[in-house]
């Protein structure tokens, strides 16, 4: 394992200001924004690839355990290094590599933040679609490895549709090239989509080439209200039933309209007992068809429909939506979100059902349960509050989650629409997965047969 | 203990204060953004070693309070640093900088080893007088760096019945900050406050301002100069200026206490402003709070070089109101001359 020795040639690696083994700095690398813990032997900052070639070539032939991390905000402990070892912070790794505009990409290190990515996009009249509620502090590197994805996605996808190529650093720290810059590619196995999605298991992102997308024109916000939940799960069926896709569909619970009048008091939901919030972009004439199709899908179930009436009130509303999981925190002072079973997804048809569940879970554990999530693409995030110093509270809300997520797996569902498996849901992996969990397991063998990189995560 | 555990555990972990931390951004180690430093609250309570690391990354805080600003869950980090480095204190844990502020501070009644007496800049020890409605609180900074801007803001206001107290010391703010117990200076200026019978105290000073008005006991009315300027405009003659300038926020008293217009108001009535690139809620810290400027001069600096970039192009001054923003804001080399608010006033003056 890890001795003196190593660490020292890993400083000749990455400099001795890129390497840290005190005590308090690998307590702060050892947990994301999930229950997971692990604490690594040594945190590394490497700059380039090389220096991530470097050390990862040295950590196999010393048979030493690789996590990669971005920024930490992930929310199953994918970055939690459970065996200990090396934790590589990519977040350094930041830059934008290359502009090629003309081509509708990027080229990107992992490190860059999302919004910073868009930020450098905007001038240039370009985004990255996918939008996380984390989108102001998650990594591309961490968006890629977890396939994340937003309040967008029902209309632009995943963070899967974006990525045209990678540089990856395997096992043995060897560099490949997955894709390339051609919007098509049929040359091979689509390694580029086996690696998105892989949470750092399989091998080291170090580059990524990122398909861009024009901004849109116009934009415009949907608030509609619903006396329950369940009235709003219909209405989403009957909306993306209608033929329209909304660039966004969020449903905000009454908790959860609660949870934002609070954090940000200029915003004065309605409080209903849920809100659906459409967005749909594109040309003048597309929004105004837009709208039109969506109140007249809703009319018949919301209690109140109405359009945001400017682009600032546009943003705030999305700036405290991405925040709003966290925000239900605020609601009690002994009581904080537990992010766990936050991340069921179910076909679209089954929605509404899914919604009943939680109810009645809910009812049976005596635990409320906040629902928010991208309802357009049938993900829900369920988010329990507890008293942390409390066991009871904790037996409940494992218990609770537990049942979340087998009823989502009954419903044809999955324990997971965009967080990731990591190791907070590995355990369900041979549920949802069957066979196919072997197929998992031999590929990460023929790809890393030492099993050091990320070890013990997404159940394989 | 329980009340203190439950603040920490407040915090989701989510990572939003990262992306904000000036402190990280100029770092990039976990343990110097805000979560981290929640962390470590956690990790001692835990039983995490306290060390050298741990004191630096709870120092190292500007307690800037963008952090607890942009928190979605209610969390207060500030607090945890402040009631942490204190903690810790009492046990004998501190940094030499903090060692050094506290014994300065406590035996000389400032932070800056200043031992002639605090009031020299006045003119006449007459205009003190012993009873009035409003106190004048000068600060450790306006006391001795700024006692040519000390002279004329008192000027100004002896006009509108306010005193001084006589035998100021420092607030107590840099203790506050650090993890000090600032009781025996609270209580001399208490003491005389209450003696005076003032019902209002007017500071030039952010730090001051956040501490006299949150720290200190009973409900003192605390007030801003440019507040109290603020509403007195009309009396004052002001020509206009053809100038353009632009604000700096301090943290505490912007973000943490919500004075910004008042400032606003005054610079308006004068001439153009033309604010930062973040400004209001969003304001960049000058990096000097919080005890880095002592403890990390170095860190302190980049904060505030960071904060300079965020200058617009084509303006005349930077406008601040505190001096210990302004100190450090110079230090970091700007481009335009930092002023302080009463400054711009005193150019506008007929
Ligand atoms: C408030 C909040 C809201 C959120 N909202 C959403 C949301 O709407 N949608 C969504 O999808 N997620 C959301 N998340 C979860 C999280 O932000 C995403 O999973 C994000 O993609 C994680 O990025 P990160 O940079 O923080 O990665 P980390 O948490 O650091 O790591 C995540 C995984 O990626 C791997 N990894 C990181 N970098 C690399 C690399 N260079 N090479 C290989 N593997 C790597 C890690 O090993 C780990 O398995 C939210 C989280 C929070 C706290
Ligand atoms: S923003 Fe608040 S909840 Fe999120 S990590 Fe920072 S202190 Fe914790
Ligand atoms: S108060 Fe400022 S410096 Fe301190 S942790 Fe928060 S954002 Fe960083």
């Amino acid at each position: 394992m890890l001795n003196v020795d190593l660490i020292e040639k890993m400083g000749n690696i990455v400099g001795t200001e890129n390497i840290s083994v005190a005590s308090c700095e690998l307590y702060c690398y050892s947990s994301d924004a999930s229950q997971i813990r692990g604490m690594p032997e040594v945190v590394i900052k490497p700059r380039t690839t090389a220096q991530v070639s470097d050390i990862v070539r040295l950590a196999y032939e010393h048979n030493i355990p690789v996590t990669a991390r971005g920024a930490g905000t992930g929310l199953s402990g994918g970055c939690v290094p459970l065996e200990g070892g090396i934790v590589l912070d990519m977040s350094g790794m930041n830059r934008i590599v290359e502009f090629d505009l003309d081509n509708l990409q990027v080229i990107v290190e992992p490190g860059i933040v999302q919004e910073k990515l868009n930020k450098a996009l905007e001038p240039y009249g370009f985004f990255f679609p996918p939008d996380p509620g984390s989108s102001a502090m998650c990594t591309i590197g961490g968006l890629i490895a977890n396939n994340g994805s937003g309040m967008r996605s029902v209309k632009y996808g995943t963070t899967r549709s974006y990525v045209l190529g990678l540089e990856i650093v395997m096992a043995d720290g060897k560099i490949i090239k997955t894709g390339s810059k051609t919007m098509k590619t049929v040359a091979g196995y689509s390694l580029t989509d086996l690696f998105v999605g892989s949470e750092g298991t399989l091998g080291i992102i170090t580059q990524a080439i990122i398909k861009v997308r024009a901004l849109p024109k116009e934009r415009s916000v949907i608030f509609a209200s619903f006396k329950t939940p369940e009235l709003a799960g219909k209405a989403v069926v009957k909306v993306l039933s209608s033929g329209i896709v909304p660039s966004a569909c969020e449903i905000l619970d009454s908790n959860i309209i609660r949870a934002l009048n609070n954090y940000d008091p200029k915003l004065n939901l309605p409080q209903a007992g849920a809100i659906l919030l459409f967005e749909v972009d594109g040309s003048e004439a597309e929004v105004k068809e837009g709208i039109n199709l969506i109140v007249k899908a809703c009319e018949d179930l919301a209690s109140a429909i109405r359009t945001a009436s400017d682009k600032k009130e546009r943003d705030e509303i999305w700036a405290a939506r991405r925040l709003a999981g966290a925000a239900i925190s605020r609601l009690d002072p002994v009581r904080t979100r537990v992010y766990v079973g936050e991340d069921v997804g179910v076909p679209i048809k089954e929605i509404p059902k899914m919604l009943h569940k939680v109810d009645e879970i809910s009812k049976e554990f005596d635990l409320p349960i906040m629902t928010y999530g991208h309802i357009g693409d049938g993900n829900l995030h369920t988010g329990m509050c507890i008293d942390m110093l409390s066991d009871e509270d904790w037996m409940k809300l494992n218990a609770a989650a537990d049942k979340i997520h087998r009823t989502a797996i009954e419903l044809g569902g999955t324990v997971t629409a965009e967080h990731g498996v990591g190791s907070a849901r590995s355990e369900y992996m041979r549920l949802e997965l069957g066979s196919a969990l072997d197929v998992m397991i031999t590929i990460k063998k023929a790809l890393d047969p030492k099993g050091i990189l990320n070890p013990g995560k997404m159940g394989v | 203990m329980e009340k203190d555990l439950r603040s920490i555990l407040k915090c989701v972990r989510c990572g939003t204060c990262r992306s904000v931390c000036p402190v990280f951004e100029e770092a990039g180690w976990e343990s110097a953004s805000s979560r981290g430093r929640m962390l470590i609250a956690l990790g001692i309570h835990n039983g995490l070693e306290v060390d050298e690391n741990v004191l630096n990354s709870l120092n190292m805080c500007t307690t800037c309070g963008l952090c607890e600003q942009m928190c979605p869950s209610g969390a207060s980090p500030v607090q945890v640093v402040q009631d942490t480095r204190r903690k810790l204190m009492l046990k004998g844990r501190m940094t030499d900088a903090q060692l050094v502020l506290r014994d300065e501070t406590t035996s000389k009644g400032n932070p800056l080893g200043e031992t002639q007496y605090r009031h020299s800049w006045l003119g006449d020890i007459a205009d003190i007088k012993k009873h009035a409605p409003y106190v004048f609180f000068v600060g450790c900074l306006g006391s001795y760096r700024y006692p040519e801007l000390t002279r004329r803001t008192f000027d100004l206001l002896k006009k509108f019945d306010v005193t001084l107290i006589p035998e100021e010391v420092c607030c107590g703010s840099p203790l506050l900050r650090t993890g000090s117990d600032p009781d025996s200076l609270v209580s001399k200026n208490m003491e005389q406050i209450k003696k005076i019978g003032a019902h209002t105290i007017i500071t030039g000073c952010a730090g001051c301002y956040t501490t006299l008005k949150n720290d200190y006991p009973g409900d003192l009315k605390v007030i801003h100069v440019s507040e109290f300027l603020a509403e007195r405009l009309p009396e004052m003659d002001l020509k206009h200026l053809d100038l353009k300038v632009t604000y700096h926020d301090p943290c505490h008293l912007g973000r943490c206490n919500g004075v910004f217009d008042a400032p606003r108001k005054i610079i308006t009535s004068i001439c153009e402003l033309k604010e930062m690139k973040s400004h209001h809620e969003q304001s960049r810290c000058c990096g000097a709070g919080g005890g880095v400027l002592k403890g990390y001069p170095d860190l302190s600096m980049a904060l505030s070089k960071k904060r300079l970039e965020e200058i617009p192009e084509g303006v005349d001054y930077l406008v601040t109101s505190c001096p210990l923003c302004r100190t450090n804001l110079q230090r970091g080399g700007p481009k335009v001359e930092v002023i302080d608010i009463l400054d711009l006033l005193k150019m506008a003056m007929k």
